[in-house]
């Protein structure tokens, strides 16, 4: 559709780096879990079934967000004893918070009152895996802003580029 | 198919994570800083077990993430979700925020002096040699 003549020079119009498909998911859908996971630790705010199926919805996400960040993963853990490696904090607080938040999720399934029964399926309701929910929720509500602000750069880097409001046809 | 690969990849990883928990509850079913059998705490007529944020009920709004818990019939069906705007509800969510809130400053605060101290340290210890003014 559009002549090479058409093309609006690079000098004359202002460039602006656009953010890539993949940055705009992994920023928004950091974004709606980081607010799923603070919604879901607010029982008293969400209530018990709230609180359940959101709960699961998050263990679900997690997946994925491991799953998108996995190349991380294994790149950082590769160069972890390696003394030009970076990141080492990050994947400590990272590993951290995998055990603290699968354990959370699994025990909430453990002693799932509303959702899983919901769904025909009998959960084990002793006290060990009440007390593991607690311990864990405890422990991730202090890892997920520690695990959030690590990367606080990135944060804001992208946020700036995503959230400010272009007016059309100033950039591309 | 890469995708499908790193997610295969995941879901071994949180497994192993998910039987190292039934390890510890089947070998040594002890958590630290906790009684035996959990605390009881009777809501609305239903006993509820040392629920999640649920130690202390109080009337009002009070702090933290424990406050005003309505626990429905049950069921999906069941969702009261007026309960979600009752302001003394509201106040459980707002200390959510603000503790995270909180963390990440602190978090964002010490990592941002750190880099700016270890920045100034790199560049007092890499100052570039003097210059050859003599022309002669």
């Amino acid at each position: 559709m559009s002549a090479p003549s058409t093309t609006p020079s690079p000098v004359t119009t202002p460039r602006r780096a656009r953010v890539a498909g993949r940055t705009k998911l992994d920023f928004w859908f950091d974004a709606v879990i980081l607010l799923a996971y603070t919604v879901a630790y607010s029982y008293g705010f969400t209530g018990v079934v709230i609180h359940e199926w959101l709960g699961i919805g998050i263990g679900i996400a997690l997946l994925l967000h491991l799953t998108l960040h996995w190349d991380w993963v294994i790149r950082t853990t590769r160069r972890l004893f390696d003394p030009r490696g970076h990141d080492r904090v990050i994947w400590l607080v990272n590993l951290a918070l995998l055990f603290a938040m699968t354990l959370c999720v699994a025990s909430g399934i453990a002693i799932s009152r509303v959702a899983l029964p919901e769904l025909g399926i009998t959960t084990l309701q002793t006290p060990f895996w009440l007390r593991l929910h607690v311990l864990t929720a405890e422990v991730t509500v202090g890892l997920v802003p520690v695990h959030v602000a690590l990367r606080w750069r990135w944060i804001a880097g992208v946020g700036r580029r995503v959230l400010v409001w272009r007016p059309r046809g100033r950039s591309r | 198919m890469k995708f499908l690969r790193q997610f295969a990849a995941v879901v071994t990883v949180v497994a192993v994570v998910v039987l190292l928990g039934l390890a510890w509850n089947r070998f040594a079913p002890r958590l630290p800083g906790e009684g035996p059998g959990g605390e009881a705490v009777p809501v609305q007529g239903n006993m509820v077990k040392a629920l999640p944020h649920a130690g202390k009920l109080s009337s009002g709004a009070g702090p933290g993430a424990h406050g005003v818990l309505r626990i429905n019939g049950g069921g999906a069906l069941g969702l009261d979700l007026g309960d979600l705007l009752q302001p003394e509800n509201l106040a459980v969510l707002r200390y959510t925020a603000e503790l995270e809130a909180v963390i990440i400053a602190a978090v964002v605060i010490v990592n941002a002096s750190y880099r700016s101290l270890r920045r100034s340290r790199r560049s007092k210890t890499s100052v570039p040699p003097p210059r050859d003014t003599d022309l002669s």
